[in-house]
C-alpha cells in the first residue's frame, strides 16, 4: 500500500506541474493552431497522464485522457485544425482532467466525475473529423503504423489497457510506441524541410505562424551563399542543418530539465527560521562589538575582532539571502493561468482582449506566491469586465478592436512590483465619488476634499461596485475588497493611476519575503516599537510649536501639505512617565495613498529584524503585526501599519497636554521616613557618608555606580528625599545619572548632591547642566555634609 | 517455546503491568505560591522554571498579560497570576520565578511568588473542585489532600486559554 501511495504521490507531482502548464500552451495554439512544437507538448501530457493513470487503474481518468490524446493526435498530425469550439471541448476536459486530478488527490480514487458528456463531445471531434478524407500534405505520415493507432483511437469504445496487457502485448505496444515516434520525427524533419523550403522558394510569401525553426534555418542558409542561391542548393544544407535540429526536441528536453531535488517546504521552513536565530545572533554581535569598541578604544585586539565580525555578518547575510532564494517561485507560476482566463472571459463577455505578459521569471517567496493568486485574478477581472470596452465602442473611439491588459511583474529595490495595465475606459473620479456618496460610504464632505487618486482607491472600499448590473464576472462588490486586504497581509501597497478613456495602471507592491524585513526603531518613553521600513516615506524632526490642533486632531504643515498625526504613545496605551521633550520626531507613514503622521520620542535607526508571531494566545492585537528579537535579547513589538491606521482616526490626542504630575508628598513623622541613596564606587567612601549621616537617624540606602542607582530608583522600592551621587563611576557616571533621573518627571524636584574630588570650574558648570543642585568636593568634614542634606530635605529639626 | 520460558515471560508482563499501575495511581506535582494560598500544578505541563528577566509590555490586554518575553528566541506571553487571581500586585523578590507551561502548541510563562517543592500524590488522595467553583470555567482541577494542607491544583489548559 505504502509503495503504491508513494508512486501516487509521484504521478500527482507530475500530473499537476504538466497541468499547469497546459493551460497556457493551449491558448498559446489557439493563436498558432499549426504550432507543431506545441501540439506535441500538449500531446505529450495528455499521454503521460493517460499511461500512469492507467497504470494506478484510475479508469475515469484514463477514459477521458485518452480521448483528448485522438483529438490532439489528430491535430498533430494536421487532420484537424483547432478551431476555437473545438477549443472549447478541449479546454472543458483539461478542467475535467484537472477535476479528476483533484479528486484522486483527496481521495485517491477518481470516482464521483462524469466524463461521459465530454468524451462524446471529443469523440465527435476525434470521429467527425477523422472521416474527411485526409490531405494530401500528410501522406507519408498517415502511411506508416499511424493508422493502427487511428484505428485503436476512433474505435475507442475498448481502450488500451495497458495493466490488462500480457508481457508479450506490452512489448509489441512499446515497440509500436518507438516506431511511432520515430515517424513522427521523420514526419516533422519532413515537414520542416517543406516549410525551410517554401519560405526559400517564395520569398514574398508571409511567414508563417510557426517561423521559429524555419527562420532559424533559413537565415544561415543563404548566408555561406549570398549569390543567387539556386533553390537545390539551398535545399541541401537547409536538410542536412534539420538533422540535428529535428532530434532536438527530444534531446532538448532532457537538457533543459534543470537540476533539481525535491525538497519538503518543512525543511525549508526549518532552515529559514535557523537563519532567522543567526540573523538575531549577527545583530547581538555586531552590538556587542560596538560596545567593546566604545570600552577599549585603541586596543589592538579590536582590529582583529571587527574583522571576524564582519565577515560573520557578511556572511550570514549572503547565507540569508542564499536560503530566502531556495523558497523563492518565478511568479509564471501565478501568471500561467491567466491567458486562459482571459481567454474564457473574452468569449464571454464578447470584447477582444489580448494579455501581454512580462517577468514572468521574477521571482517571490513562495507563500507569497501562494497568496498573490486571488488578488490577481479579481483585478484582471476587473479589467476585463470593467476596464476594457466592447469592440464597437473601442472602433467608435479610435482604439483597436482588441484591448490589451498587460500584467508584468519586475524588482524594484526590496520589493517586487506588479503591475496590471489596461488600456480601457480608466476610471472616474467624479463618478467614483457620486457613487460612494450615493451608496453612503463616504461623506459629501469627504468626497469633496479627496484628490482624484485618492478617489481611485475608492474601489476598494467594501460594498463598493461600478458596474450597473451584476454579472457573472464580477459587479457584486467584494473582489477589491478582497484584493486589498490580501495585498496588505503581505505588508504590500497598492497604487493607481488612471486616465478616462486612456486606460488604468495599478501597480501591486510587495515584498520579496514575508520573514525577514527591514525596519525603523524607534522609541516612545522608555519603549520601542519597529515599523516596516517599507511602509515609511520619510521622517521628520518637528518643535512642539509645528504641531496644529484641528478638530481635536493635531496636524502639521509637510511642504505643501497637511499631515494627520498621532502620537504612538497614544496609541499603545504608552505610560508617560519621562519629561516631554521640546523636540519630537514624526515618520510619515504612506500606504497607498493614504498618509499618516506617527510622532515618536526618538528614533533608534534601521534595522534589519526577524518577524516573529506572538502565538495563539496574544494574536489579533490591533496595532501590533507580531514582535522581533533585537540585539540585546529583548522583544519589540512590530508595528501593524495598516491597523495604525485605522486607529488613528478614532485616537484622541493627549500627546500633547502635559501629563499632571501628582505630587506625593509623605508627612515625615520620625528621622527614618526621611531616605537618601549614596552613589559612589569606593566602598570607602560611602562607608564615609554613611558614618557622617547615620547619626541623625535618617534611611541610608547604598548603590555601587549609576546603572544600579538608576535601577534601585526605577524599581520603587523606596521614597528617596535626596541623592549623593560621586561623578566618576563605572558603567554610568554622576552626570548620566542626573541627567536620566531629570528624564522623569515625578524626580523632577528630586535634590541630587554631587560628591566629588573634581574641583574643576567645567566640571562645576557640568554638574549644573546635568541637573545637581549643590556640589560637595572632597574632602570634606562630617558637619557640613549633614547640614547640606538636611537643608536638601527639609529635615525637621524636632528629630534632632 | 518451551513453558518454562513462557512463565518467565509471563511474570514479566504482570511485573511491568503492575508498575505501570502504580505509576498511574501517583500524580507528580510542583508547589508554588502566590500570595497566601498554595497552588500546584501537573511536573508534566511544566516546560521549565526560570529566574525573572526583563519583557515587553504589550498594549490593549488585561492587566494580567505584563507583556511578552524571549525564551532562547521564542516570544512567550507572560502572565501574572497574583493579578490574575485578583490580589495586589507585589514586587518581584528573590524568590519569584517564571513557570513556562505548555499544553499542546500553547506555552506562555507565568510568575509566580514562590517555589515550595515537587509533591508526589495518589490519586485517591485529590478530591473535586469544591461545588461553588466547580463548572466547566473553573481554572481548578481539582483539591490535593495532604497531612497537614490541601493544594490548590490547576487547570494548566485553562491557565493557557485566552479568555479576554
Amino acid at each position: 500500500m505504502d509503495e503504491f501511495q508513494e508512486i501516487l504521490q509521484d504521478f500527482l507531482i507530475e500530473s499537476f506541474e504538466l497541468v499547469e502548464k497546459l493551460d497556457e500552451d493551449l491558448v498559446e495554439l489557439e493563436n498558432n493552431p499549426e504550432d507543431l512544437e506545441l501540439l506535441n507538448g500538449i500531446f505529450r501530457v495528455a499521454h503521460t497522464v493517460k499511461g500512469a493513470s492507467s497504470f494506478l487503474n484510475f479508469d475515469v481518468l484514463t477514459h477521458l485522457t485518452h480521448h483528448m490524446e485522438d483529438v490532439l493526435n489528430k491535430a498533430r498530425h494536421g487532420d484537424l485544425i483547432i478551431t476555437p469550439d473545438i477549443m472549447d471541448v478541449v479546454l472543458e476536459s483539461i478542467d475535467l482532467m484537472k477535476a479528476l486530478l483533484e479528486t484522486i488527490r483527496d481521495t485517491s480514487a477518481d470516482a464521483g466525475i462524469d466524463v461521459a458528456a465530454c468524451v462524446v463531445r471529443l469523440d465527435k471531434i476525434s470521429g467527425g473529423d477523422g472521416e474527411v478524407p485526409a490531405p494530401a500534405a500528410v501522406e507519408a505520415v498517415e502511411a506508416t503504423p499511424e493508422p493502427v493507432v487511428e484505428e485503436a483511437a476512433v474505435a475507442a469504445e475498448d481502450e488500451v489497457d495497458y495493466d490488462s496487457m500480457s508481457p508479450d502485448d506490452l512489448e509489441a505496444e512499446i515497440e509500436k510506441l518507438l516506431q511511432e515516434r520515430q515517424d513522427e520525427d521523420k514526419a516533422k524533419r519532413q515537414a520542416k524541410i517543406d516549410a525551410g523550403e517554401e519560405v526559400l522558394a517564395a520569398p514574398p510569401e508571409p511567414i508563417e505562424d510557426e517561423p521559429a525553426p524555419a527562420k532559424a534555418d533559413a537565415s544561415p542558409a543563404p548566408a555561406p551563399e549570398p549569390t543567387p542561391a539556386p533553390v537545390p542548393v539551398a535545399q541541401a544544407p537547409a536538410a542536412k542543418k534539420e538533422e540535428p535540429k529535428a532530434a532536438a526536441p527530444t534531446k532538448r528536453a532532457p537538457a533543459a530539465v534543470e537540476q533539481t531535488i525535491r525538497v519538503d517546504v518543512k525543511r525549508l521552513d526549518h532552515l529559514m527560521n535557523l537563519i532567522g536565530e543567526l540573523v538575531l545572533a549577527k545583530n547581538r554581535l555586531i552590538k556587542i562589538n560596538d560596545d567593546v569598541e566604545e570600552r577599549y578604544e585603541g586596543e589592538e585586539f579590536l582590529e582583529e575582532l571587527n574583522q571576524v565580525v564582519s565577515i560573520v555578518s557578511l556572511v550570514t547575510t549572503d547565507l540569508q539571502i542564499a536560503v530566502m532564494k531556495t523558497r523563492m517561485l518565478p511568479i509564471g507560476k501565478v501568471f500561467n493561468k491567466f491567458p486562459r482566463m482571459i481567454r474564457d472571459l473574452s468569449r464571454e463577455l464578447n470584447k477582444k482582449i489580448d494579455l501581454v505578459l512580462g517577468g514572468e521569471d521574477t521571482e517571490l517567496d513562495k507563500s507569497i506566491v501562494e497568496e498573490i493568486g486571488d488578488p490577481l485574478v479579481h483585478i484582471i477581472r476587473n479589467s476585463c469586465d470593467h476596464g476594457v470596452e466592447t469592440p464597437d465602442i473601442r472602433l467608435a473611439q479610435g482604439k483597436n478592436e482588441t484591448g490589451t491588459i498587460g500584467l508584468k511583474a519586475y524588482n524594484e529595490g526590496n520589493q517586487i512590483v506588479i503591475q496590471i495595465d489596461d488600456d480601457g475606459k480608466g476610471l472616474d473620479a467624479v463618478m467614483l465619488k457620486d457613487k460612494s456618496v450615493e451608496k453612503g460610504l463616504i461623506t459629501e464632505k469627504e468626497a469633496d476634499s479627496m484628490s482624484d487618486k485618492e478617489a481611485f482607491t475608492l474601489i476598494f472600499k467594501p460594498g463598493f461596485s461600478t458596474a450597473a448590473a451584476v454579472t457573472s464576472v464580477s459587479g457584486r462588490g467584494v473582489g477589491m475588497d478582497v484584493v486589498k486586504t490580501n495585498i496588505e497581509k503581505l505588508n504590500g501597497m497598492i497604487d493607481i493611476d488612471s486616465e478616462i478613456g486612456v486606460g488604468t495602471s495599478m501597480k501591486l507592491k510587495i515584498p520579496l519575503t514575508l520573514a525577514i524585513i527591514q525596519a525603523l526603531l524607534v522609541g516612545v518613553q522608555e519603549e520601542y516599537y519597529a515599523i516596516p521600513l517599507a511602509s515609511v516615506l520619510e521622517t521628520v524632526r518637528i518643535s512642539k510649536d509645528e504641531i496644529y490642533t484641528v478638530e481635536g486632531r493635531s496636524v502639521m504643515r509637510l511642504r505643501e501639505e497637511v499631515l494627520s498625526l498621532v502620537h504612538i504613545g497614544d496609541i499603545f496605551e504608552v505610560e508617560r512617565i519621562l519629561d516631554a521633550n521640546e523636540h519630537a520626531y514624526v515618520v510619515v507613514l504612506g500606504l497607498g495613498t493614504s498618509k499618516l503622521g506617527l510622532i515618536v520620542d526618538t528614533l533608534v535607526g534601521q534595522e534589519e529584524i526577524v518577524i516573529k508571531s506572538l502565538g495563539d494566545y496574544l494574536k489579533g492585537i490591533e496595532g501590533v503585526a507580531g514582535a522581533t528579537i533585537r540585539g540585546d535579547g529583548g522583544v519589540t513589538l512590530i508595528v501593524d501599519v495598516v491597523a495604525l491606521m485605522s486607529m488613528a482616526r478614532d485616537v484622541k490626542s493627549t500627546a500633547l497636554s502635559e501629563p499632571s504630575s501628582a505630587v506625593v508628598s509623605h508627612e515625615k513623622t520620625k528621622a527614618s521616613d526621611y531616605t537618601i541613596m549614596i552613589v559612589d564606587d569606593s566602598k570607602t567612601d560611602r562607608t564615609i557618608m554613611r558614618k557622617a549621616l547615620e547619626p541623625i537617624g535618617i534611611t541610608l540606602v547604598e548603590a555601587s555606580d549609576g546603572q544600579e542607582a538608576l535601577n534601585i530608583l526605577k524599581s520603587g522600592d523606596y521614597n528617596f528625599d535626596a541623592m549623593l551621587v560621586d561623578i566618576e563611576m563605572p558603567r554610568m557616571d554622576g552626570y548620566t545619572l542626573a541627567t536620566e533621573i531629570k528624564k522623569y518627571n515625578k524626580y523632577k524636584n528630586l535634590p541630587l548632591i554631587a560628591v566629588t574630588s573634581r574641583t574643576g570650574k567645567s566640571d562645576r558648570m557640568r554638574g549644573v547642566e546635568s541637573g545637581m543642585i549643590e556640589y560637595i568636593t572632597k574632602p570634606y568634614s562630617a558637619d557640613y555634609l549633614s547640614s547640606v542634606v538636611q537643608r536638601n530635605v527639609n529635615f525637621k529639626s524636632e528629630f534632632l | 517455546m518451551s513453558d518454562q520460558l513462557k512463565e518467565v515471560i509471563n511474570q514479566q508482563n504482570k511485573q511491568q503491568n503492575t508498575d505501570l499501575n502504580q505509576l498511574d495511581d501517583i500524580v507528580q506535582l510542583v508547589g508554588f505560591v502566590i500570595g497566601d494560598e498554595e497552588y500546584a500544578i501537573p511536573i508534566l505541563a511544566i516546560q521549565e522554571i526560570i529566574k525573572p528577566f526583563s519583557w515587553t509590555r504589550v498594549p490593549q490586554v488585561p492587566a494580567y498579560v505584563l507583556g511578552v518575553f524571549n525564551l532562547r528566541g521564542a516570544v512567550i506571553p507572560l502572565i501574572d497570576l497574583r493579578s490574575k487571581f485578583g490580589l495586589q500586585t507585589k514586587k518581584q523578590s528573590d524568590e519569584t520565578r517564571f513557570i513556562v507551561m505548555r499544553h499542546g502548541d500553547d506555552v506562555a510563562g507565568f510568575v509566580i511568588d514562590r517555589l515550595t517543592m515537587a509533591i508526589r500524590l495518589k490519586k485517591r488522595d485529590i478530591g473535586p473542585a469544591p461545588d461553588t467553583v466547580s463548572g466547566k470555567d473553573t481554572i481548578i482541577e481539582g483539591v490535593g489532600k495532604q497531612a497537614d494542607k490541601i493544594i490548590t491544583i490547576l487547570k494548566v489548559n485553562k491557565l493557557l486559554e485566552r479568555d479576554f
